[in-house]
């Protein structure tokens, strides 16, 4: 195997998220120049002045349009694919993110909620659905945690694993019967599950941003016991980590960043199971590497599968979610498959 | 002679309701400096004793470890007297050798963003050294032998420089070559001063190997306890496994004479 150094790894990943974005930005109905966005971004931000002239139409596409919408695909991604790979450590199991507990059934179901009931509140206006959704992703992960907790005080992996499913299959089944009963509403609730990045706003961003900005940096303050947590939850304890609490935390974590997305994006799978398997294999499994690698890797991704969900079928857009899972569904099979092989 | 571990009426459970005990009022001491197997059949509470001492599994009595009450300690400090080595289980991620050893250096970090200094670099690097593992320091363990793994985790627990050591089953599926070579890293270690040494092990000649003392469990209880030398003729030996052993490797030896 050829040995290429980890900052070269470093940067190669770096330059894939530059390039990314740029695309995504530059690419659409109407298609922009790499130089052209590189330039008004420039403009925008340093107020450097624009060379050759571009036109303001373009400016507010780039600007208030593209960007947003990118950079929310960026954090969501890199996101997801931070609670993915914690997951994965602390339960355990290669196969394990914060929707097999539940967040995404329990966000869905809040946002439900609000749309088959129509209430409103002024305060919060339109982020009532997106903060509903997250109490109710939060609630479940908690609920999860809780009863897990009641049942086997050790908080072992298979009990969560297991209570999450349940509860999961458990809220999901009430969503049906909900967008049954009211099936004036089915259309905005299968619209809200389905996941897209359209409309999104520099308000958006700052917030998930803003989520993913904490949950890295609040990640990487216990990357060390995520560590010991792969080497199996008994030889973590011998060696200091405070297991039961570290779970709880990291678990309060990543579903928080998991919620954040689903609530302002609805679901988009397979980024969160899969990234995380591709950064390990690149930079390997220790989790100071592997934390933010993944959310660079995983909001790369993103960025470029909402450029195909957009732009494939385009004017028409297709689900972001089925793209990831286009893609990821072979990938999971082929990761999965290999990696039984080596066994 | 100060006392490395002190058990008082320890009993301990898979179970937060203690219903189904599996050891039951273990009553012991341990010196320091102390090499202590402990003996029984399958399933009579061999492992779980030494997790109750160290904690990790609910339990209720008392433990001493180096004179301090493991009930009002921290994990990091019960980790800073006791290194304990559990059975090599499958790994799921990896990591390189190096790595992997540093991760025994955990409570010697600082706990943010903590990175290893020197220091703890070159403790891991002299732990890979005395298990002869030096050569493969930037292998990823997935690709390792169970025998190579087995010293890489031997190492890490050097690395956390502990002065008691907790071993269970630590020769577990491996070559006959490979437990004598850790058996050697382990005699060495174990006759540094200060150093003690408790393991649980399926090999009764290497436990004898490695102790001066044997303490015999039977059904979650201590049935007695023996001296290195005088293990193999005491009858307590043919209780604790129902089983005439001494007879049987007596059988074996003289099967390998014909």
């Amino acid at each position: 195997m050829k040995k290429i150094g980890i900052s070269t790894k470093v940067a190669l990943v770096s330059a894939f998220v530059v390039f990314s974005i740029i695309i995504s930005i530059g690419a659409g109905s109407v298609s922009v120049r790499p130089g052209d966005v590189v330039a008004i971004i420039g403009n925008k931000l340093f107020g450097i002045p624009l060379r050759n002239a571009i036109e303001e139409s373009i400016i507010s596409i780039v600007w208030d349009i593209r960007m947003p919408r990118v950079f929310s695909a960026f954090a969501v991604g890199a996101m997801l694919s931070m609670s993915g790979a914690v997951m994965q450590s602390l339960l355990q199991n290669p196969l394990a993110s914060s929707y097999t507990l539940g967040v995404s059934s329990g966000a869905s179901l809040g946002a439900a909620i609000i749309i088959v009931t129509e209430i409103s509140v002024p305060i919060l206006g339109l982020f009532l659905l997106p903060v509903t959704g997250f109490a109710f992703g939060l609630a479940t992960v908690l609920i999860v945690i809780f009863f897990s907790s009641r049942l086997d005080s050790n908080l072992r992996n298979h009990t969560i694993i297991l209570f999450g499913m349940v509860l999961s299959l458990f809220v999901n089944a009430i969503l049906t019967m909900l967008s049954a009963y009211f099936s004036q509403h089915i259309q905005r609730l299968t619209l809200w599950t389905m996941g897209t990045f359209s409309g999104r706003k520099w308000i958006h961003v700052a917030l998930l941003m803003g989520f993913f900005v904490v949950g890295l940096i609040a990640l990487l303050a216990f990357h060390r016991d995520m560590d010991l947590l792969n080497f199996g939850e008994e030889q973590a304890l011998a060696m200091g980590v405070d297991t039961k609490k570290v779970k709880f935390i990291l678990l309060i974590l990543s579903s928080m960043l998991t919620g954040a997305s689903v609530c302002f994006t609805g679901i988009i799978g397979f980024i969160d199971l899969t990234v995380p398997h591709v950064a390990r294999k690149i930079f390997g499994s220790s989790h100071g590497m592997l934390i933010p690698m993944s959310a660079l890797l995983g909001g790369g991704f993103m960025a470029l599968a909402d450029l195909l969900a957009r732009t494939v079928l385009a004017p028409r857009e297709i689900p972001v979610g089925a793209i990831t899972a286009l893609v990821g569904a072979p990938f999971f099979l082929w990761v999965y498959l290999g990696g039984r092989k080596k066994v | 002679m100060s006392k490395a571990i002190v058990c008082n009426n320890l009993s301990a459970s898979y179970d937060k309701a203690m219903k189904h005990p599996v050891i039951k009022d273990i009553n012991m001491s341990i010196e320091t400096g102390e090499s202590v197997c402990i003996l029984g059949s399958n399933g009579s509470g061999k492992s779980t004793l030494l997790k109750a001492i160290i904690g990790i599994i609910p339990c209720s009595g008392q433990v001493l470890i180096n004179g301090q009450d493991v009930s009002k300690m921290t994990r990091k400090e019960i980790a800073g007297n006791v290194a304990f080595m559990t059975q090599l289980s499958q790994v799921y991620f990896s990591y390189s050798v190096l790595e992997t050893v540093i991760l025994g250096r955990y409570l010697h970090m600082p706990h943010f963003f903590g990175k290893p200094t020197e220091k703890d670099v070159a403790i891991a690097e002299d732990a890979l050294r005395k298990v002869g593992m030096e050569k493969l320091s930037d292998r990823q363990i997935g690709s390792l032998s169970g025998g190579e793994l087995q010293r890489v985790f031997l190492a890490r627990t050097f690395a956390q420089e502990s002065n008691i050591l907790f071993l269970d089953e630590p020769t577990n599926h491996l070559d006959l070559k490979v437990v004598s070579e850790l058996s050697e890293y382990l005699d060495e270690w174990r006759k540094t001063p200060g150093h003690t040494l408790v393991g649980v092990y399926h090999d009764i000649s290497l436990a004898l190997a490695l102790s001066d003392r044997g303490i015999f469990v039977k059904e979650g209880r201590i049935i007695g306890e023996e001296s290195a030398k005088a293990i193999m003729d005491s009858e307590i030996l043919k209780e604790t496994y129902d089983f005439d052993v001494y007879k049987y490797l007596k059988n074996r030896e003289n099967m390998i004479q014909f």
